[in-house]
């Protein structure tokens, strides 16, 4: 037996590169936030003074922070409850798709791999109330001109639109690995006992996916609550930041107006909601679907 | 032993990999120019070289003409100073501003020379005693009368932090042969500006283009209008407390674009619509009016964005409620560059700046900023020297209207701090959008105007 490997010191070497960015790039920019988030700091002093939970309260009692958060509640939402359906759906569909399998995965993948920026521009056309394809469809059956994203009633829903095009196909790709990696034997003996394309979708694919779609949960929560850049590049948090979501609410009030403190309070709050409904839903119901045996 | 020995060669691997990515990179990544002729004679080098690093963001086709005049003011500048070497760092602008030039002031170390904005950026670094007082610098070049107001963005407790570049004006931009064509007039009062509105909305055309989705664009018009019924001195009093926000005549102006936008003068979800926007509507002849800065003549001037219309948009300015109140303009002059505190330490590199400052500010470079890039001079040009130099009849209207002018004003964002401007740019919308009364909006400004005020 070699005697390097049992020595701890060799693990630790091999581990303190990583441990050294991890702290680096990670703990100590938590903690740096956490500290400045305590502060009245404009980014540039070298006076920090300390204010005690001041930012906290303050934000805390800022109508438009929660109606910021209710915005990333939104997006949790559509994803929980639109997106993942779709996903499933067309992940099943595709993956009984006998020719041009390849085709369908990236057509559905191709958006994701776009710049978010593209999107909003492309999305910006589809929008458009004189000319745009939504308004133009809707006016064949003689509906009023929509302002999809100018109008407070539709803008947060034509964001999460958008935003639910640009990702799933990403997630869709991820559950078909998982649909393919089935063994087929399952599928063909619940077909040679009678089972339709429904039941054996429902009764046996879907409860074979549930960890993949439990991680596609997963990542479309922590998606949500961190969704910036679609927003700045469409609304910019307007009208009249009725699109706001927390890290916009973030840079509007504080990066420009050169509060560093108080963005600071607001990154660590999007960072312990994040936090909290994440490891609710690891420890509520992701836990459950973790193991599945053939 | 041979697991052994390829483990600590993976681990040396390892290890050297992470002590080149953290090597110094500064060789070849600047991308910079040090631009003009260093190679003088050995004999000439009578002084120690020595170098000083400007930051600009001239990058791009867009920005080459200015780049072209910042590139001679360094050539000469070098020329004058013995043993100087300009290094020129080019970053885009919105990376300069909201990222770099801030990271480099929090570790008070900012390039030598730098491109900013006077308010609230420099006023910011100059209370952190990171810039440069160059008050005694222009007075000594007898430049400093020459700015006028424009150095109001770039005092702080009356001394000077930096210089604008160039400056610019608002006003509308019009169809001209729309106007011929129903013989209209170019208007006197805001009420002659209300008729010509009523007259081409009846005539099945959108009397003023506009795109809210980026709040300073509404506030460029609402800020004229509150320099008309306010003064235009009573934004510099919100700041020193002195004036409010929901004073009745401010409600007044905010009042009057609220009529504009209920009597459907703008285009409907305007809310949604980006700044360029606005322009499109003028271009394709949905719109028949605009206001905007004057550097929007350079869209006009392009074929290749304007199409047909070349040469058949004109400007005037917003008028005055009555007729001979004189005109009031906003003229913005808010980026520049400032330069380190620093500078001060050192007497070779406090000539440079005074040099640097004074190759750049000159009759000269500002008639050639005018000529070749647009931009109307941030020093006080004769209008006959301007005239010459410009070629086109949209840049020779928009310098004609400057006769007229009686008073003129910096933006509003450049005299309050950033956090009333972040309020009022919200409360705008909302406006627009049905959801606030005037009164409402300025009500929610001055509460925040005083704590900002409050906590200053």
């Amino acid at each position: 037996m070699d005697k390097t490997l049992r020595k701890p010191l060799t693990y630790i070497l091999f581990v303190l590169p990583a441990l050294i960015l991890f702290i680096a790039f990670f703990i100590y920019p938590i903690m740096d936030a956490i500290y400045y988030s305590f502060t009245s700091w404009n980014g540039i002093s070298k006076n920090v003074k300390f204010i005690g939970i001041e930012n906290y309260t303050t934000v805390m009692s800022d109508g438009e922070f929660w109606s910021s958060v209710k915005n990333n509640g939104y997006f949790i939402l559509f994803s929980l409850f639109i997106q993942v359906p779709i996903i499933i759906i067309f992940s099943l569909l595709i993956s009984n798709v006998k020719r041009l399998r390849g085709l369908y995965k990236t057509a559905v993948f191709m958006p994701s791999v776009m710049s978010t920026a593209v999107i909003g521009i492309l999305w910006g056309f589809i929008y458009e109330p004189d000319i745009g394809l939504f308004n133009q469809i809707l006016s064949v059956f003689g509906v009023e001109k929509i302002y999809w994203l100018s109008d407070k009633s539709w803008a947060m829903i034509s964001i999460l639109i958008t935003n639910a095009w640009q990702w799933t196909g990403f997630y869709i790709v991820m559950v078909l690995a998982a649909i393919l990696s089935i063994p087929k034997e399952l599928d063909e003996a619940a077909m040679i006992d009678g089972a339709t394309g429904v039941q054996r979708a429902i009764r046996i694919t879907v409860p074979l996916i549930m960890p993949i779609i439990s991680v596609v949960i997963m990542l479309s929560i922590a998606g949500a609550m961190k969704a910036a850049d679609i927003v700045l590049v469409m609304t910019k948090g307007g009208p009249a930041g009725a699109t706001d979501v927390m890290a916009t609410f973030m840079l509007r009030n504080s990066i420009t107006s050169f509060k560093y403190g108080f963005g600071n309070s607001i990154a660590v709050l999007i960072f312990v909601f994040t936090l909290v409904i994440t490891a609710l839903y690891q420890f509520l119901v992701a836990r459950r679907v973790e193991r599945i045996e053939y | 032993m041979k697991k052994s020995l390829v483990m600590m060669l993976t681990l040396l691997f390892v290890a050297t990999s992470l002590l080149a990515a953290c090597g110094n990179s500064s060789s070849g990544n600047s991308g910079d120019t040090a631009a003009g002729n260093n190679s003088k004679p050995a004999e000439e080098k009578k002084v120690e070289p020595f170098e000083l690093t400007l930051r600009h963001t001239q990058l791009g086709e867009a920005k080459k003409n200015r780049f072209a005049i910042l590139e001679d003011a360094v050539k000469a500048t070098e020329a004058e100073v013995d043993g100087l070497t300009i290094k020129l760092d080019g970053v885009d602008s919105e990376v300069n501003r909201k990222e770099k030039l801030r990271g480099e002031m929090a570790q008070g170390n900012p390039p030598d020379i730098f491109d900013a904005f006077g308010s609230p950026d420099v006023g910011v670094y100059a209370k952190e005693g990171l810039v440069l007082d160059i008050t005694s610098i222009l007075e000594e070049l007898g430049i400093k009368e020459r700015f006028g107001t424009s150095l109001d963005p770039w005092t702080v407790d009356g001394k000077v932090y930096g210089t604008p570049i160039g400056g610019s004006i608002e006003g509308y931009f019009y169809n001209k042969e729309y106007f011929e064509q129903k013989g209209l007039k170019v208007p006197t009062t805001i009420a002659e500006l209300e008729q010509l509105a009523e007259k081409i909305k009846a005539d099945g055309k959108i009397p003023f283009a506009q795109a809210s989705k980026d709040a300073w664009v509404p506030l460029m018009t609402t800020n004229n209008l509150w320099a008309y019924t306010a003064g235009s001195d009573f934004t510099y009093g919100f700041k020193k407390g002195e004036t409010k926000w929901n004073d009745p005549k401010m409600v007044e102006a905010l009042a009057k674009h609220q009529e504009w936008i209920q009597k459907g003068y703008y285009k409907k979800g305007e809310l949604g619509l980006a700044y360029g926007d606005q322009r499109n509507q003028i271009i394709n002849g949905e719109a028949i009016m605009m206001f905007d800065g004057s550097w929007a003549n350079s869209v006009f001037l392009d074929p290749a964005q304007s199409g047909d219309m070349v040469g058949k948009i004109g400007f005037f300015l917003m008028p005055p409620f009555n007729a001979g109140d004189g005109y009031s303009i906003m003229q913005d002059s808010n980026n520049g560059y400032s330069f380190s505190a620093k500078v001060a330490d050192d007497p070779q590199k406090l000539a440079a700046v005074k040099s640097f400052i004074k190759n750049l500010y000159s009759e000269e470079m500002q008639i050639r900023g005018l000529k070749e890039d647009g931009l109307l001079p941030a020093m006080q040009i004769p209008t006959e020297k301007m005239n010459e130099a410009v070629t086109n009849d949209l840049m020779k209207e928009i310098i004609g209207t400057l006769a007229d002018v009686k008073y003129k004003w910096p933006a509003f964002d450049a005299l309050v701090q950033a956090d009333v401007n972040t309020e009022l740019s919200k409360e705008i919308q909302k406006m627009i959008g049905g959801e606030a009364t005037p009164q409402e909006v300025l009500d929610k400004v001055q509460a925040v105007q005083e704590k900002a005020n409050a906590s200053e």
